[in-house]
């Protein structure tokens, strides 16, 4: 994927665009908003990753800016301020995601991820389907191998959201965002304990698992190789 | 000595006044030359009438007697009267040439004297003249100039003493305010502006100054508490974080472990942090602006269905008591936080096999979020400290936390307007929020 980071923390910078070339993009980097900008309305990007509080020019009047001219590569946000109200401005001004520093590198990569492949237009399907495990979004059932599986409703939405990002890591935060709305972070395990559950009734007792732990990041569900 | 203002408004006052006596000085003076010109005018024509009847009467022997009468008698008139030809018969003015009707004449009977002059022609070519001196009106102009000019005098002596006088209280005031302000600067922060009580607009000013310092020295304790609370409590893991990386630095086989460690370390000191930025951006207040109504039995209830799995895992219950929706004005994701806050503090300490409760519902009209629990509670003494950042009971210090997490709470629900309270539970303890009552 091409992206592009514009940050103006050297140092930050420089060690997002080393982990995200290692992790195979092509990555921009631009260090202050006019450069952003002008690269941001040039090249065509995948991502482009923006740091709210540049010197000279403020990240949100770069990201309006590049909105009214009509350029619509997705943005995620960069931000040290994590209030409602900053998360409401910066969607508002026209970014796709946030992310409050600081952040693991893992998480940023499974939002850019996220972003990069988010379908274009609404996801309409009715029913998802990844290997012999099917969720049905009329009926609200969840079969594997034909076998119908019962789960709470709170373990119905995570296995949506799972099987909408299937291939793609989805991190604790994202999940708690998505499904509980929590915009902080709970001392207790609750996403573990409810991932738990639901791997205990979609995998258990079935030979290949589809639902795996990234390490450090958070979980996949995908094809068995 | 014009940087001060009353010195400036008092002079201009005084400048004003002064300048209005000069004007009413001026006007009377001439107002008054006037009008005694016009008598002056009038007594010399009916003078002169008088001895016209004379000459009638009595013919020319009797003017010539009435001048000669008139010359003998002090602070009278002067007269002339002169034969056909200008030829001088009697009186002081006989030898003037002028024409018939009003004159002045230069050069008078006296010395450096000139006097206004009226002449009128008798039958067969006499001609007789009365004049005054015109020194007379000019005489009484000296006293109309010394009035005013004591008014004048007294006008600017007032004005000069007095303004010095208000001067001198005004500037002792507002000396007393740039002297608190001058206090402050140099780091005298309890310093304040006194107050006479007089309730003029200078005492309002000084009150107004009072209170905006009472206000900033509220918010440099705040400021100082969370900067004190940072080094309290950071200190501690930022020095285990230390000693983990040195110890991995120093063993190279314990290096993947101390990694993991420090990492661990790291997220907890910026759980910290964060916790402090919330609690003092809740504590701005600022968030109100947001309120808007929330049911707290529908935030309720997502928050047990999150936790309940967490509860069973450790072998204890989580239950939710609610009976239809209890609105309150508020902001839902920081009641949520509240809420779970006051959850996970049971979840922590109550306890193996502890039967945990949720309880939303009203207490006559004000509605009420409770979390009890049938663990050991909280020793009495200690209820309201609990509340206090970092306070961590002694036998939870072993425990993780911040200790934040009731601080939290406090300040969620201090910005809700909401009271809390740790209660007794008989066995346990009630964690009760107790929001005001709805106005509706």
């Amino acid at each position: 994927m091409k992206l592009l980071i514009v940050e103006d923390d050297r140092e930050a910078a420089s060690y997002l665009k080393r982990s995200l070339s290692e992790a195979g993009h092509a990555v921009d980097y631009a260090a202050a908003g006019r450069d952003g900008l002008m690269l941001a309305a040039a090249e065509p990007y995948d991502v482009i990753i923006l740091d709210r509080m540049l010197p000279e020019i403020d990240g949100l009047a770069i990201l309006r800016t590049i909105r009214a001219s009509g350029v619509k590569t997705p943005v995620l946000l960069l931000t040290a301020l994590g209030g409602i109200d900053d998360r409401v401005e910066g969607l508002e001004a026209g970014a796709d995601d946030y992310l409050v520093k600081p952040f693991a590198f893992a998480e940023l990569q499974a939002r850019v991820n996220a972003l990069a492949r988010r379908p274009p237009t609404q996801d309409l399907r009715a029913e998802l389907v990844v290997a012999d495990l099917k969720l049905n979004l009329l009926k609200r059932t969840v079969t594997r191998g034909g076998r119908r599986i019962e789960l709470q409703p709170r373990e119905f939405q995570i296995l949506e959201y799972l099987l909408r990002h299937a291939g793609r890591v989805v991190t604790r935060t994202m999940l708690l965002e998505s499904v509980w709305d929590f915009h902080f972070d709970p001392k207790t395990n609750i996403v573990e304990t409810h991932m738990s559950r639901l791997r205990g009734k979609v995998d258990r007792g079935h030979g290949r698992e589809l639902i795996h732990t990234v390490r450090g990041a958070g979980y996949v569900l995908r094809e068995p190789d | 000595m014009f940087g001060s203002t009353s010195l400036r408004v008092a002079a201009l006052y005084t400048a004003l006044f002064a300048l209005s006596v000069v004007a009413l000085g001026v006007i009377t003076l001439f107002s008054m030359r006037q009008a005694l010109s016009a008598q002056f005018d009038a007594r010399i024509r009916s003078e002169s009438a008088a001895l016209v009847q004379e000459y009638r009467a009595e013919g020319l022997r009797g003017v010539i007697d009435a001048i000669h009468e008139h010359d003998s008698t002090p602070g009278a008139l002067d007269f002339g009267l002169q034969g056909p030809g200008g030829r001088p018969l009697a009186g002081r003015l006989a030898a003037a040439r002028t024409s018939t009707g009003w004159s002045r004449l230069r050069d008078g009977p006296r010395e450096g004297e000139s006097i206004r002059l009226y002449a009128v022609a008798l039958p067969d070519g006499y001609r007789l003249m009365v004049g005054d001196e015109e020194e007379r009106v000019e005489a009484l102009d000296g006293a109309v100039v010394r009035g005013f000019g004591l008014a004048f005098a007294g006008v600017v002596i007032l004005g000069v003493v007095g303004g010095y006088a208000l001067n001198r209280d005004v500037h002792r005031r507002l000396a007393a305010i740039s002297g608190t302000a001058e206090a402050i600067i140099d780091g005298d922060l309890a310093r304040r502006v006194p107050v006479r009580g007089s309730d003029d607009d200078l005492d309002r000013l000084a009150l107004t100054f009072n209170r905006m310092l009472d206000r900033i020295a509220g918010l440099m304790e705040s400021l100082r508490q969370v900067s004190s609370d940072v080094a309290h409590d950071l200190r501690t893991p930022l020095t285990r974080l230390r000693q983990r990386l040195e110890t991995g630095l120093a063993d190279p086989q314990d290096r993947d472990s101390a990694l993991e460690g420090a990492l661990g370390d790291l997220d907890s000191i910026l759980d910290t942090f964060a916790a402090l930025l919330r609690i003092a951006q809740i504590e701005s207040g600022a968030r109100r602006a947001a309120f808007r109504p929330c049911d707290l039995a529908s935030l309720a209830q997502t928050v047990a269905e999150a936790f309940a799995p967490s509860a069973e895992d450790n072998h204890q219950s989580l239950s939710l008591i609610a009976e239809g929706a209890v609105l309150v004005d508020g902001d839902v994701e920081l009641l949520t936080q509240m809420l779970v806050n006051l959850v996970e503090n049971a979840l922590r300490h109550a306890g193996p096999a502890a039967r945990i409760t949720i309880t939303v519902a009203r207490l006559g009209r004000a509605p009420v979020l409770s979390v009890t629990d049938d663990g050991p509670g909280v020793p009495e003494a200690e209820r309201d400290r609990v509340f206090d950042r970092f306070y961590r009971l002694e036998h939870s210090r072993s425990t993780p936390g911040s200790g934040l997490g009731l601080a939290l709470v406090a300040a969620v629900a201090k910005l809700h307007g909401a009271e809390v309270a740790l209660l007794a539970a008989e066995p346990g303890l009630e964690a009760r929020v107790t929001f005001p009552e709805a106005a509706s």
